[in-house]
């Protein structure tokens, strides 16, 4: 008994001068934009490089497993317990909260870009019951064929042939995963993480660049895919949708803030 | 430390006497709180897939699991359980019940199958379509064709139920009822449905069964593999030339893997009719003459069957007799198993 005690001193004394040293942190927002302009669930029409008209319902995406790039090429990815789903983020328009996610933990030094995984890595994938993000019950996993949705983009358009004009896209799985990795590099400027300044990395994620980047889809030609196959080229297209529109780094209140 | 809570279990036992309804419900709980031997694995049998190390069986957590599998509520509008399309003396297969209703929306014509031995296998469905047994449920629980619900919808009829509240605590510890605790409850009790006690297994057969057991060993164990009697792939056995159902095909998206399915398990096979993922043969003669004559030649037909196997009447006969002796009385009738008092 009594030679577990030291340890267990020591232990306890290192992980309180941890606790004691400031939390750090990046924070990422996000904006939805289709083209230049803001995106506005259900009212407002956009066109596509198709020249084709539509509006956005639903537009929900996993970012997963962020990391942080120094300059000197090595990287900083936060570390989690084993079952937690602090690493996963799910993103919805509707929820106005979920457009901004932290990255917390980070160490002070100079970082020139973020990653992160559109989607679910394949171990967590075909994990078992799961909590937070990863829960069944926030309408992202598919029941009939286990796995998760890693993007959901749903809306109207006159060119839809499909009932109500609707489409429905749901890109998942896939032999290989449709999940892709992004690195969006900060540019000029890094973002600087220290006890006095806070960054923020403001993305802006386009919608247009979804059904446009580097596979132009027709919502004529295309108004459901929901299986991997169909849904193979906006994987390649919802890669391309993300671009770091600012950085921004304020004072750094203390306690947190 | 163990002594001292030793010392302590006659104060335990005069409470548990003593105490009135609530106390003693939550000594009971305490009590049944501890990991069981449900999990265990039969002698000279591999070892399982699913891990219950994650999710370790306790007496509650298994009895909250047979309570949520044998209750209607879970159901849209009431009326459908777990337990209504996997019935325990059909070793929770569906009886007369050649398709249940459209699990899969776009592929309803599937026939429900036995339920035993589950941790054994490494994906579930006729196709294979899930991975983790824990995710199971999900596909009954939100099909509109089955049980209807949605998973938020079974959280709020179940957290608005002190019964229920109570016995998740009991099981998981403090916390709200969730998605995980409902799944990991269910999978408590169906990765626990374990049928290893036939004659088969204690080496009862008659000479004619042994004949069976031999012709067996000979023809069919390539796929039904002993001792759970599949191999868990997924192959053709001639059913049809065109297969109307895509099988194993839809997942993999394998031109050659359309019409495949997973080869099931035969225990208990002479009580499961009807047989084959539609359900098409209604007795185990029927199958068996579909094996010697009623093999279809296709892209996805296993080249073990390719032409029928030899098997004159007689053979055929001390087949069946032989799949006879993988019905598990004990399991069938096993109480624990059984629909719980309300
Ligand atoms: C309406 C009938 C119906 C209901 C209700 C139902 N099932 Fe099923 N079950 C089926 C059918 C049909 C299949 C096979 C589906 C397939 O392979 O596509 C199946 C398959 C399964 C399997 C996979 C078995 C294997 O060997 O692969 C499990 C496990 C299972 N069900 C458990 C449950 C649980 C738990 C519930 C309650 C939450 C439930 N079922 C409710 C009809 C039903
Ligand atoms: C090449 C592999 C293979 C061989 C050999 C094979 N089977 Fe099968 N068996 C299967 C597959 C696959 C299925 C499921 C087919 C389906 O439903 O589409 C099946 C289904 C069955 C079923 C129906 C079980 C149920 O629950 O619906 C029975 C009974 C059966 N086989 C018995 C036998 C017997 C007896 C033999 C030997 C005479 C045999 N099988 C040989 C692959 C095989």
């Amino acid at each position: 008994m009594s030679r577990l005690i030291l340890p267990i001193l020591a232990l306890a004394l290192g992980l309180a001068g941890c606790t004691r040293a400031p939390e750090l942190d990046v924070e990422i927002d996000i904006s939805h934009v289709v083209g230049s302009e803001p995106l506005r669930l259900d009212d407002a029409i956009y066109r596509n490089a198709a020249g084709e008209d539509f509006s956005v319902s639903r537009l929900r995406y996993y970012l997963s497993l962020p990391r942080l790039r120094r300059a000197d090429g090595s990287w900083f990815a936060p570390l989690h317990p084993a079952e937690s789903a602090e690493a996963y983020h799910l993103v919805d328009e509707a929820r106005a909260d979920s457009r901004r996610l932290r990255i917390a933990g980070v160490p002070a030094g100079e970082y020139t870009g973020v990653e992160f995984l559109v989607g679910v890595d394949e171990a967590r994938n075909h994990a078992g019951a799961q909590t937070g993000a990863l829960d069944p019950a926030r309408g992202m996993f598919w029941t009939w064929k286990s796995g998760y949705i890693f993007l959901v983009l749903e809306g109207k358009s006159p060119q839809s042939p499909a009932p109500g004009g609707r489409f429905s896209y749901h890109l998942g799985g896939g032999e290989p995963s449709l999940a892709r990795r992004v690195y969006l590099p900060f540019g000029e400027r890094p973002v600087r993480v220290e006890e006095r300044l806070r960054p923020t990395v403001h993305l802006a994620v386009d919608v247009g660049a979804l059904l446009s980047a580097v596979n132009p889809v027709r919502i004529a030609q295309l108004p459901e895919a929901m299986d991997p196959v169909s849904a193979r080229p906006l994987a390649d297209n919802a890669a391309a949708m993300f671009r770091v529109d600012h950085l921004h780094h304020e004072p750094r209140r203390r306690g947190g803030g | 430390m163990r002594r001292r809570a030793l010392a302590l279990l006659p104060l335990l036992l005069v409470l548990l006497l003593a105490a009135n309804g609530v106390l003693r419900q939550r000594l009971a709980d305490f009590v049944e709180s501890f990991p069981t031997p449900r999990a265990a694995v039969p002698a000279g049998w591999p070892a399982p897939q699913y891990d219950f190390s994650g999710n370790p069986v306790t007496a509650s957590g298994f009895e909250l699991g047979r309570r949520l599998f044998h209750d209607p509520r879970l159901s849209l509008d009431g009326s459908i359980s777990c337990a209504s399309c996997h019935q325990q003396f059909a070793a929770f297969a569906h009886l007369d019940h050649r398709v249940s209703h459209g699990l899969h929306g776009a592929n309803g014509t599937r026939n429900a199958p036995a339920l035993f031995n589950l941790a054994w296998q490494p994906a579930l469905m006729w196709d294979g379509a899930i991975h983790n047994l824990e995710l199971q449920p999900l596909a009954p629980l939100a099909n509109p064709v089955e049980m209807g619900e949605t998973l938020e919808g079974v959280l709020v009829k179940l957290r608005a139920d002190a019964g229920y509240r109570r016995r998740f605590e009991a099981a998981f510890g403090p916390g709200e009822i969730d998605s995980r605790r409902v799944l990991l409850a269910l999978t408590q009790f169906i990765g626990t449905l374990r049928s290893a006690d036939s004659r088969y297994d204690r080496g009862e057969l008659s000479a004619r069964e042994r004949e069976g057991l031999a012709l067996f060993r000979r023809h069919c164990a390539t796929c039904h593999r002993e001792p759970l009697f599949t191999d868990y792939s997924y192959r053709g056995n001639g059913l049809d030339a065109d297969s109307a159902d895509a099988g194993r095909g839809a997942i993999s998206g394998k031109a050659a893997e359309r019409g495949r399915f997973k080869v099931p398990s035969l225990r208990n096979v002479a009580v499961t009719a009807p047989y084959m993922h539609d359900g098409r043969f209604d007795t185990l003669s029927q199958v068996l003459r579909h094996y010697a004559s009623g093999i279809r030649d296709s892209a996805a037909l296993d080249p073990a069957l390719r032409g029928g196997l030899a098997l004159g009447p007689e053979q055929q006969q001390a087949l069946v007799a032989f799949l006879e002796t993988l019905t598990d009385e004990a399991f069938l009738q096993d109480a624990r198993y059984a629909e719980p008092l309300p």
